[in-house]
């Protein structure tokens, strides 16, 4: 139990810092935010009003006072560019992000799963081989190009799916398919190598040797023991496949955080900025929570530890 | 061999994918126009706001001029006409304007429109708490100083001596002030919805009188207006309604509008060559330059732009053909600082591409071994970048090493206001008014230094020479005054402008009577579909 306390404070506490990086990254920017709320023809009374309205020119530890006095209330402030409540804004794009998310990366990581462990199993054959060669191929396409590719080929050429857009199944299919086609790379290679490795040590010879079926052999002795990197990686790459979703939810007029982020940082919206940065982290802080504490059910010896 | 030839066949065939037509139909007929329809566009993003006082972009513009009214608007092109005013008259002073409003005008909630709502819609406008960005243009009617100090619950200068009658007293006359009441700031809202939803939420429940009404805005996703059964003009819009996709990239909106999904659309750079050389798009394209003018700013307080000679030499050494060529040809070079559609807008002596005339410049000013500085550009890799490098490599040629330093654009509008900072910027300025003040006054004047006149541009002859056309009611005066201003400028050279660009479009053929404005996003009043 211990284990999980120490978990969850070591969590909260390094929210707390990244609000505070959050709160300095977005004061450093070398603009006004002023001039982003009144647009480039201001006057310069109409720009100290809004500062002054804004608490800009107060002191940077009263800001900073404010700033975490309205965290603990979830008041992530208003938009600058629409006057919306950042909160709402962030809470309606939420689903659509997740939905493509989940089934991506679900998608993903168990076809990579699977086609890592029997890749393993064969190693050195022709098949294993063409895996390999494969994940390198693919883990180089940029989401973007391999989306607009999708799009172009079976939307726009084949008229098979809608071309972007969201509300059916139809919708969801080609931006998931773009985004677990470079999770499916990823994971096939990581598994592959890592189960590799483990089939390669003493223990499973010595199994082997014992005559435990095949599947007992892989499936429980070397996935098992594979699995604690394996799950690590997937909790740090939460956030790579955000930076996947930035790319994926642009190409395809997929109403998300990702392109709601985009807009922000391209208006310089800065409550907007900061409200999906720190969004996001939470997210990866909770994804990595979660592998903390699969961590102790996988290896029992870890809580020990 | 063959092999060899094979492989090259591939390569071509995959390197020259053809254009694919434009969607099928006849793309003009005689015959009335058929009520009916939804029109069906795409936009990269939410507008802003749909609150007329808040929304100064044009994707705001755009929608808000569907759903509100203005006293009175533009025709086709710069000419002012009547709106939610059947007339006007000014006083022989200038500082008094009344308007006669139209009897049968209703809010989209059925409330008769009345003299009120302008007054209200106006000193909303103006209450600090809004922010808008459009209250500097209304501190010039008398009173309005006091009441956005607080210092008055009312603006004095706007009375309305009857339901149809409202009258603006102005501290000074002010010919721009009929331009002003155009934009969409302006606009008459409907006081009750205002005050039922609160200023902060009238963005999502906006009610005015106009051609339209939002039906639905899904943010992210998709905008729908309906047809304003209760619109006063009668017949119009023609539309049942407007349907948005939100959120939809330049590309994704061109593949839709290849497949018949939109019936507007813009067009992406890299195709815009090849659209506008085909037949088959003739009929169906649309281009209009704006009054818009894309320049590069010499900073005059710095070494070496405090030389006018150096400034000369810039001017003579950019080779402004080949940046028409780098934006697809989207657009006219500038030899002025006025474009060429602006009322008042004259021809002026220029400069013409001639880098030996330049480095003779450079010697007059003892720079004949040239000199280093930096060109800070927006940071946008498909057009603001390309040029920068064109410009580059121009200056190159008569020893100025230029290095390039691309930012954000909020970062970039910030920097360029302090007089120190930035020696050379690439920037654009669309006019707000069809006047010539809205150039030279606001960009070059020497009172301009602490907002738009970025190049620390002072000159006590043009500024004379602006201040007294500033008050002139007659044009031709007026227009001369500015005239002679801009001669002055050119000579001085602060600016050296670039290309005036061009608006363009597609339409679906079915789309009939759309215009683009060249001052303001397009309506869609008059706009119909064939089927």
């Amino acid at each position: 139990m211990a284990y999980f306390a120490r978990r969850i404070l070591r969590a909260l506490s390094t929210l707390l810092g990244t609000a505070f990086i959050i709160f300095m990254l977005v004061r450093v920017v070398p603009a006004d935010p002023a001039v982003s709320i009144a647009g480039p023809k201001a006057d310069p009374e109409t720009l100290a009003a809004i500062r002054k309205d804004l608490g800009l020119d107060d002191p940077l530890v009263v800001q900073y006072g404010r700033y975490v006095w309205q965290l603990a209330h979830a008041d992530l402030g208003r938009s600058y560019m629409t006057g919306r409540r950042v909160s709402d804004v962030i809470l309606a794009r939420v689903g659509a992000t997740a939905l493509l998310a989940v089934t991506s990366l679900g998608i993903g990581f168990l076809l990579g799963l699977v086609v890592g462990v029997a890749t393993a199993a064969r190693r050195g054959s022709a098949i294993d081989v063409a895996v390999l060669l494969a994940t390198l191929v693919g883990l180089s396409f940029p989401p973007f190009w391999l989306g607009n590719l999708l799009i172009y080929q079976f939307s726009y050429r084949l008229r098979l799916l809608p071309l972007g857009g969201y509300g059916s199944v139809w919708n969801l299919i080609l931006p998931a398919t773009t985004l677990a086609i470079v999770e499916f790379f990823f994971y096939a290679r990581f598994v592959h190598t890592n189960v590799a490795a483990t089939i390669a040590s003493d223990y499973i010879r010595t199994a082997r040797a014992k005559g435990a079926p095949p599947e007992r052999l892989y499936l429980v002795h070397a996935l098992r023991n594979a699995l604690i990197p394996i799950v690590t990686v997937l909790g740090l790459d939460i956030a790579s496949l955000m930076g996947g979703l930035v790319l994926t939810e642009t190409v395809f007029n997929w109403p998300g955080l990702g392109r709601l982020a985009v807009q922000a940082v391209f208006g310089l919206d800065i409550p907007l900025v900061a409200g999906t940065v720190l969004f996001a982290a939470v997210l990866v802080l909770l994804a990595n929570l979660i592998v903390d504490l699969l961590y102790g059910l996988i290896d029992p010896r870890v809580q020990r530890g | 061999m063959r092999r060899a030839s094979l492989a090259a066949l591939v390569l071509l065939t995959a390197c020259a994918v053809p254009l694919d037509p434009p969607p099928p139909g006849e793309p003009d007929g005689a015959g009335p126009p058929r009520a009916g329809g939804v029109l069906r566009g795409a936009s990269p993003e939410d507008p802003r706001t749909l609150d007329p006082a808040r929304g100064y972009d044009t994707v705001s513009w755009a929608i808000e001029q569907m759903l509100f009214n203005t006293l009175v608007d533009y025709d086709a092109g710069t000419t002012i006409v009547p709106e939610l005013a059947e007339s006007w008259t000014m006083s022989d002073d200038g500082r008094l304007v009344t308007f006669t409003l139209r009897h049968d005008v209703r809010f989209s909630t059925r409330r008769a429109f009345t003299a009120a709502d302008v007054k209200y819609s106006m000193e909303r406008l103006l209450k600090p708490s809004i922010h808008s960005q459009g209250a500097e243009f209304f501190h010039g009617i008398e009173g309005a100083e006091d009441y956005v100090a607080g210092k008055a619950t009312e603006v004095s200068g706007i009375r309305t001596p009857a339901p149809d009658r409202v009258e603006f007293r102005l501290t000074e006359v002010d010919p721009l002030f009929l331009h002003k009441l155009t934009m969409p700031f302006a606009a008459v809202v409907d006081r009750d919805t205002v005050e039922r939803v609160g200023d902060d939420d009238f963005t999502r429940y906006p009610v005015g009188t106009g051609a339209f009404v939002l039906e639905e805005w899904t943010y992210g996703q998709r905008l729908k207006l309906a047809r304003n059964p209760d619109y006063f003009r009668p017949g119009r819009p023609y539309l049942d309604g407007v349907e948005e996709t939100i959120g939809v990239s330049a590309q994704l909106a061109w593949f839709k509008y290849q497949r018949g999904e939109l019936d507007l659309a813009g067009i992406p750079p890299a195709e815009y060559e090849r659209v506008r050389a085909d037949a088959r798009y003739q009929p169906l394209l649309l281009s209009r330059t704006t009054l818009r003018t894309q320049y590069l700013g010499l900073n005059c307080a710095l070494w070496p732009f405090d030389h006018v000679a150096v400034r000369q030499a810039m001017n003579l050494a950019i080779d402004k053909q080949r940046l028409i060529d780098l934006i697809d040809g989207q657009g006219v070079i500038a030899n002025t600082i006025l474009p060429p559609d602006m009322p008042g807008a004259e021809p002026v002596p220029g400069y013409a591409h001639d880098p030996a005339a330049a480095r003779r410049k450079l010697e007059e000013a003892g720079l004949a071994g040239g000199f280093e500085t930096t060109l800070w550009t927006y940071r946008d890799p498909e057009v603001s970048l390309r040029l920068a490098q064109s410009i580059q490599r121009d200056l190159q040629a008569i020893g100025v090493a230029l290095d390039l330093k691309p930012v954000d654009f909020p970062a970039l509008i910030e920097a360029v206001r302090h007089e120190g900072t930035v020696p050379v910027f690439l920037l654009g300025w669309e006019a707000d008014f069809p006047d010539p003040s809205n150039f030279l006054t606001v960009l070059l004047h020497s009172r301009s230094r602490d907002t738009n006149n970025n190049t620390f541009y002072a000159n006590p002859v043009v500024d004379r020479l602006l201040d007294e056309g500033a008050p002139l009611l007659d044009l031709d005066r007026r227009f001369r005054l500015f005239h002679e201003a801009e001669v002055l400028i050119m000579q001085d050279a602060p600016w050296v402008p670039l290309f005036h660009p061009a608006g363009s479009a597609v339409r679906h053929p079915r789309v009939r009577d759309y215009e683009l404005h060249p001052l303001r996003p397009s309506r869609l009043e008059n706009t119909w579909l064939a089927w």
